[in-house]
């Protein structure tokens, strides 16, 4: 517990983000008088299911330097086949055909980076559009819909007060991936090839793998939210999903991820994933408009990124200043030597 | 000194692909260009008449002027902007509010001038702030998206997120639905705009420090010219040309609403990736320091034929999203592979 308590607090940006969460959080529960109950929390938790997935995603594309902008759309065609063929083969082997499908776009854009080394955010706009042009070919232009509206039930049933399947499986997503990206290999070589891409490389590490297990991840992350949106409301568009790109990099970014990649967590996707949906579920009960709260997310982005590059150019200042103070340190006492040895 | 006396010493046969390996990049995409037509002469019809090629060039006109816009952006290392539509959105509106009702004093309604100054100074202040935040450091693609989201916020929120009209005979129609010498006026200024920013990227100043901020930071640094004055400048030429296809596209249209150009505009779907597809479908290199306006403006009439081509086939907009995607994603591979090995992915 010491330890988890330290290293929150030697991280900045961590700590920055669980005080931006307490603060929104509280906010709301001060000026709303059923914000903080069962039935809110639980509705926090099924949009957590859907955000706090895209926001994973893109952690992890982010931590492995890159950044998947394709993620709107890969939720858009995960979600228009899982509807699609939910009713001829039932909800499990659509989910599985959709994942699957989802999966093997990540791994095919991540084999392309590593392959040709071009940036993803190149790539990834060309498959931006791609991905919906075949989303809108396989709806026929059209909404897709279940026929059949209480197929998905059992993805919204009420499990222990809080949770519902689909939010239990994404918490036990997280569990794994947060085991996966700390304690294995090839996690932590998705921080290095971050972090530090040339060294990496030099010391043996290749690109193709980390890059691959890195983007198919976040394909099936956004393969995975389209789906839970999909069978949520029973319906799908293949241009539909564009906003999930601003939120997953709204709750990236207030977890703390550094756009330099090889920095950041699970746990801060988690927080910021959370943040997110403070903001988004108490801005209901304000009955605003949809640009408001595009708006209000915009600013939570801009907010982060002003505390990010201030924090950044403030060390750098501080580390100039160490550095300069150590050769004046440095200067003093040879000049100190040279004058003894003068007066001699 | 050693280099060039080597260059001069190589054997013909080598400088030959010397030569050709430089220009291999435009001359893939003018055969691209080549086989499209040619595809287009003898499968579809009506494909080649005046009146289909002068659609082309002014489907190309409104995506080409912002393309060129982000050009600039592209060449100087600052990757681009994802605000692109949202900025346009915002000054479509604010010229629509000049337009109808003059910003609030009655006077003022109409007055084709004020409206127009208006929404290009909305442009640049948000070009400024945009490129002030990537200037200090920050990351233009998470900067922009956030800015998106505020200006697209603004913009619904000034106009209450309803459609501004204002009627037919106004002083803006010369530039809306006018036509000079048989081209239509978008036409012109995009062939005027395209004109302008290749002589100022070859032969000013401006230009070429454009390149070397681009191409290599750490020298433009050095050299005294930093990013910082560079991504506000380059970032407010890039929000300007966003404002004036809004004017033009509002004049066009008499009306003005937050989400014009938001997703299913036109037919190849949202707008700002479209526009980000033309500077890239050009071979300009993301990394910065490589390409040039005239590559833009022909992927944008690239772009422009091969949607045109599949409208006449009598395609829908899945299949035509999706032929432009693949053109995107295929000439981002091509390029890619030749720029292999090159400074311009590291």
């Amino acid at each position: 517990m010491e330890n988890f308590i330290k290293k929150i607090t030697k991280d900045v940006d961590l700590s920055f983000a669980i005080l931006l969460s307490f603060c929104v959080y509280v906010f709301f529960a001060i000026n709303i008088e059923v914000f903080f109950s069962h039935n809110i929390s639980f509705a926090i938790l099924e949009r957590f299911a859907v955000l706090g997935l895209v926001g994973l995603a893109l952690t992890i594309c982010i931590i492995a330097g890159e950044i998947d902008l394709s993620i709107g759309s890969n939720a858009a065609l995960c979600a228009v086949i899982v509807v699609k063929l939910t009713d001829p083969l039932g909800a499990p082997l659509a989910m599985l055909i959709g994942l699957s499908v989802s999966t093997l776009i990540g791994v095919t854009q991540g084999f392309v980076i590593a392959f040709i080394r071009i940036r993803a955010i190149v790539i990834t706009v060309g498959t931006l559009m791609l991905l919906r042009g075949v989303a809108l070919l396989i709806a026929e232009e059209k909404t897709v819909m279940l026929t059949d509206f209480r197929v998905p039930d059992f993805i919204t049933t009420k499990v222990l007060m809080y949770f519902s399947p689909a939010s239990l499986t994404v918490i036990f997503i997280f569990i794994c991936v947060g085991i996966f990206m700390r304690y294995t290999k090839y996690g932590r070589e998705i921080y290095a090839i971050g972090g530090a891409r040339k060294e990496a490389l030099t010391a043996g590490i290749p690109l193709r793998r980390p890059m691959i297990i890195a983007f198919a991840l976040s394909g099936f992350c956004a393969g995975f939210a389209g789906t839970v949106i999909g069978l949520k409301s029973g319906t799908a568009q293949g241009l539909g999903l564009q906003y999930l790109l601003l939120a997953g990099t709204v709750a990236a970014f207030v977890g703390g991820v550094s756009i330099l990649g090889g920095k950041g967590g699970v746990l801060g996707a988690a927080i910021g994933a959370l943040t997110v949906n403070f903001l988004n579920t108490g801005l209901v009960f304000y009955a605003l408009q949809v640009h408001f709260v595009q708006l209000f997310t915009s600013v939570l982005l801009v907010i982060v990124i002003v505390f990010q590059t201030m924090s950044r150019v403030f060390d750098s200042r501080q580390a100039r200043k160490g550095l300069l103070a150590t050769i004046d340190e440095r200067k003093t006492s040879l000049l100190e030597k040279k004058r003894s040895a003068l007066g001699r | 000194m050693s280099a060039i006396i080597e260059n001069n010493q190589l054997p013909f046969s080598a400088k030959f692909l010397q030569f050709y390996k430089d220009r291999t990049l435009l001359a893939i995409l003018l055969s691209l260009f080549a086989v499209m037509f040619i595809y287009g002469i003898f499968f579809t019809e009506n494909y080649l008449t005046i009146t289909n090629f002068k659609a082309i060039i002014r489907d190309a006109a409104l995506y080409g002027i912002m393309a060129i816009g982000l050009t600039f952006v592209t060449l100087s290392g600052n990757f681009f902007l994802l605000s692109l539509k949202e900025t346009a959105s915002i000054c479509g509106v604010t010229f629509a509010m000049g337009m109808a009702t003059g910003f609030g004093s009655p006077d003022l309604a109409g007055n084709f001038l004020v409206s127009l100054l208006a929404a290009l100074a909305v442009g640049v202040v948000s070009g400024v702030i945009q490129g002030y935040f990537v200037g200090m450091g920050g990351n233009p693609i998470v900067v922009t998206l956030g800015g998106a989201g505020i200006l697209y916020g603004i913009g619904a929120w000034w106009s209450d997120n309803l459609v501004i009209n204002f009627t037919r005979p106004h002083d803006a129609e010369w530039l809306g639905t006018g036509s000079f010498l048989g081209l239509p006026s978008i036409t012109w200024s995009f062939i005027l705009i395209a004109i302008a920013a290749e002589i100022v990227l070859r032969h000013t100043n401006f230009g070429r420090k454009v390149y070397l901020v681009g191409a290599n930071k750490a020298a433009g640094k050095a050299t005294g010219h930093e990013n910082f004055s560079m991504a506000i400048i380059v970032f407010t030429i890039c929000s300007v040309c966003c404002a004036f296809v809004a004017v033009a596209f509002v004049a066009q249209m008499d009306s003005a609403q937050s989400n014009y150009f938001s997703a299913e505009f036109g037919s190849s779907g949202d707008m700002t990736i479209l526009v980000i597809a033309t500077v890239m479908v050009g071979g300009n290199s993301i990394m910065g320091g490589y390409g040039s306006t005239l590559r833009t403006s022909l992927g944008a009439i690239f772009i422009a034929m091969v949607d045109n081509m599949m409208v006449l086939q009598g395609f829908n907009s899945g299949p035509r999203i999706v032929g432009v995607g693949l053109m995107i994603v295929f000439s981002i591979i091509v390029f890619g592979l030749f720029a292999k090995g090159s400074r311009a992915q590291e």
